[in-house]
């Protein structure tokens, strides 16, 4: 009898669940000749959306080839790896995935090689440096996407109204400087620090490659708390953040704030990628670049940030990825870095770029290509790493840098021991 | 003030002894599964969305869970010992015990005085009955963030305010830190929770009849008098119910918070819901045991619930 109540109940549910999961996915995950990739959003207004980049793209594609179809998600970065995480989760992974990291999925071997889904003659119009930063344990699996390097940009308005002649070469130099800005008021902030959860590891990493320190030794191990990254926070601390020459609560502000206040004339300087020569333009904010300053003279080597193609085995559409990647970056790599200011991560398009003319601006970026230093990311654990450096390395500027980067060298050890 | 009632005749309905009316044997078999084919829906919908979630949640805290989403097997109590181990665990306890008590202290302190309040006639008592419904028709994200952004630093209008005001000498980044965004979360959250506790303890002074104040004004009795001796007490399950219901929604709040501070910097403005939420970026599993602590919890406040409530029939 009561079978009979908790059959008809269960018929009732099983209704209305099959209903709501009918309005989801439209099916057609099984069909070997549809791939799905999911894609990052760069765009930071409707008119410049990545997604008006896919569909372009995807009609081209599919022009040529009329037997593969390409269904395109874009997501905005703040949620692409929690939503990409749950598709794995739930076993609706994507066939392509662009994003900011890959040697996660490496770990749990989710990735084809890139040499399975690439021709050798894609392969070889790869940057090399790009390439081995695609590698896991000598194994290609990253496929390079965009790329940039980060230089030192600041006002000359704000400069010459503070008498600053010469941009500044060594942190001291970039004290004074800020120094005087301060003083004379030319800007409200006159560093911009962004610590925030936004990109606290990039920002970190500027100033630690200063000290001659960074996140891991030359074997790979982790190297947070060193001495170069603890006396790194301890100088900004003491000549920046004490002194109220940057934010002043560096740990809970983020990049996007910094970039705007520079774009609005309100930061003297701060560390930037190629995407805010545009946001500075926009702002009509007459603008320098120049090398990040170390301790004791510009950085060798500054950070170079790349983001990832990679292709999972899940749907074992091999051959159809392969079509569509060796379409893309040999047809329509120009067009995605010219949108957005990019660097590019292939041969060819690095050359038409430099030689065109169109893009001087970018010279200073592609000048610093050569000796870009990554984060660690062929390290599997890189991407927990990260995340939690994103969470709480901030707090390094303004609380005790010895137990902040402590508390992170011990969850990175653990986390490497977990991927091992 | 007795809650118990004698045992109703219907509820001993179609029980052998005395057939209070002719059972109603000749509808046959349905019938005799009694309500359950009415409650079944309800009660698989229950399973559904609630023992099942929890279930599922239990068991994922003891699972090895990779960042890109892949179980790698059983993890033990591992994850517990990861969370109990986390440097901002206590840290993070102690706030939400903190939050819990302050948040629901003061709503329901300023609540007994807006609701006597209102309980007087005074000219525009109905618009203003109307205008204290806003904060609580209004989405409690929209009200974190609308507050976040006239909190801001250089461009928030309570910043320029107080500026103005001479309250502050210099635009002030209330939410970058643990110590000033703690009072201001507190505040929003003290906001949004007036209005259902306001409206619940109104409804509670309006059920007690004039005859007892007028007696009490016969005996000679004063007004501090009078509202220790008679209001309070009588509106005690309207307090109650404000109590818990408040204790509840502020101990999983997490709109504000988020909205306001994301938790930050670090964990130093979480709850335990919000660690929660932050853990799951790096921890899947570690995530989910922190979940099954706030439930935990969650059981505790609802058995306190019951206990006192019990206090409460037995006055």
């Amino acid at each position: 009898m009561n079978k009979r109540a908790v059959a008809a109940g269960a018929a009732v549910l099983a209704m209305a669940l099959s209903v709501t999961a009918c309005g989801g996915d439209s099916g057609g995950s099984g069909d070997k000749n549809t791939i799905k990739l999911v894609a990052a959003d760069y765009g930071d207004k409707k008119s410049n959306a990545s997604k008006i980049y896919w569909d372009s793209v995807v009609k081209d594609f599919e022009k040529q080839n009329k037997d593969i179809k390409v269904e395109v998600q874009v997501i905005n970065w703040n949620d692409i790896d929690k939503q990409v995480k749950t598709m794995i989760q739930s076993g609706n992974v994507p066939d392509l995935l662009q994003t900011g990291g890959y040697a996660d999925k490496v770990a749990d071997d989710l990735l084809y090689k890139a040499d399975e889904v690439l021709s050798p003659k894609t392969r070889e119009n790869l940057i090399p440096s790009f390439a081995k930063a695609g590698e896991v344990d000598g194994t290609q699996y990253g496929i390079p996407w965009v790329s940039s390097t980060r230089v030192l940009f600041y006002n000359k308005k704000v400069f010459k109204e503070a008498g600053i002649k010469n941009p500044p070469k060594t942190w001291d130099e970039l004290a004074e400087a800020a120094e005087k800005i301060k003083k004379s008021k030319a800007a409200d902030t006159p560093y911009a620090l962004p610590l925030g959860p936004e990109e606290a590891q990039g920002e970190s990493m500027m100033w630690q490659l200063g000290n001659g320190g960074g996140y891991t030794d030359g074997g790979g191990k982790y190297t947070i708390d060193s001495k170069a990254n603890v006396d790194t926070f301890k100088w900004l601390q003491d000549n920046l953040v004490k002194p109220g020459l940057t934010y002043s609560n560096p740990a809970t502000t983020d990049r996007k704030t910094a970039f705007a206040d520079f774009a609005a004339g309100k930061a003297g300087m701060l560390n930037g990628h190629p995407s805010l020569i545009q946001m500075a333009k926009e702002g009509k904010v007459d603008y320098g670049v120049t090398t990040i300053p170390g301790k004791d003279g510009p950085l060798k080597s500054t950070l170079g940030v790349a983001d990832w193609m990679m292709a999972f085995k899940d749907g074992g559409k091999q051959k159809q990825i392969k079509k569509f990647l060796d379409f893309v970056y040999s047809k329509k790599m120009l067009k995605f870095d010219e949108m957005y200011n990019f660097m590019p991560v292939t041969k060819d398009a690095l050359e038409t770029m430099q030689s065109s003319g169109k893009h001087k601006d970018l010279q200073p970026f592609f000048d610093e290509l050569e000796n870009a230093k990554f984060y660690p990311l062929g390290d599997p654990s890189w991407d927990v790493v990260s995340a939690e450096i994103k969470k709480t390395g901030g707090k390094a500027a303004k609380e005790d840098p010895k137990k902040v980067l402590g508390d992170l060298q011990k969850k990175a050890q653990e986390a490497a021991a977990n991927t091992k | 003030m007795s809650l118990k009632a004698p045992p109703s005749p219907a509820s001993s309905r179609g029980r052998g002894g005395q057939p209070a009316r002719p059972a109603p044997r000749s509808r046959g078999g349905l019938a005799r599964l009694g309500p359950l084919p009415w409650i079944a829906p309800v009660v698989l919908l229950i399973l559904a969305v609630v023992v099942w979630p929890v279930i599922e949640l239990i068991r994922t805290s003891f699972l090895n869970i990779s960042i890109a989403g892949i179980v790698r097997g059983s993890a033990g109590t591992d994850k517990y010992r990861k969370l109990f181990e986390e440097s901002d665990f206590g840290h993070v306890i102690l706030w939400t015990v903190l939050w819990t008590v302050v948040v629901v202290g003061v709503t329901m302190l300023v609540s007994l005085g807006l609701a006597q309040l209102f309980n007087q006639r005074f000219p525009g008592r109905r618009i203003t009955r109307w205008a204290l419904i806003a904060p609580w028709a209004a989405s409690v994200l929209m009200t974190a963030i609308g507050f976040k952004w006239m909190l801001n630093q250089t461009a928030g209008v309570l910043n320029t305010l107080m500026l103005d005001l001479g309250i502050i000498d210099k635009s002030e980044d209330w939410l970058g830190s643990a110590s000033t965004a703690w009072p201001w979360m507190m505040f929003v959250a003290v906001f949004v929770s007036l209005p259902f506790t306001t409206y619940t303890l109104l409804a509670g002074l309006q059920t007690i009849p004039g005859e007892v104040y007028e007696a009490a004004r016969i005996d000679g009795a004063g007004p501090w008098q009078t509202y220790r001796g008679i209001t309070l007490p009588l509106l005690r399950p309207a307090f109650l119910v404000g109590v818990v219901i408040n204790l509840i929604n502020v101990f999983n709040s997490f709109p504000i918070i988020w909205a306001m501070t994301q938790g930050g910097p670090g964990s130093d403005t979480a709850t335990t819901t919000v660690f929660m939420y932050k853990l799951k970026e790096t921890d899947l599993a570690e995530s989910a045991a922190m979940s099954v602590v706030n439930f935990a919890m969650v059981v505790v406040l609802v058995l306190i619930f019951l206990k006192v409530s019990r206090w409460n029939e037995e006055d």
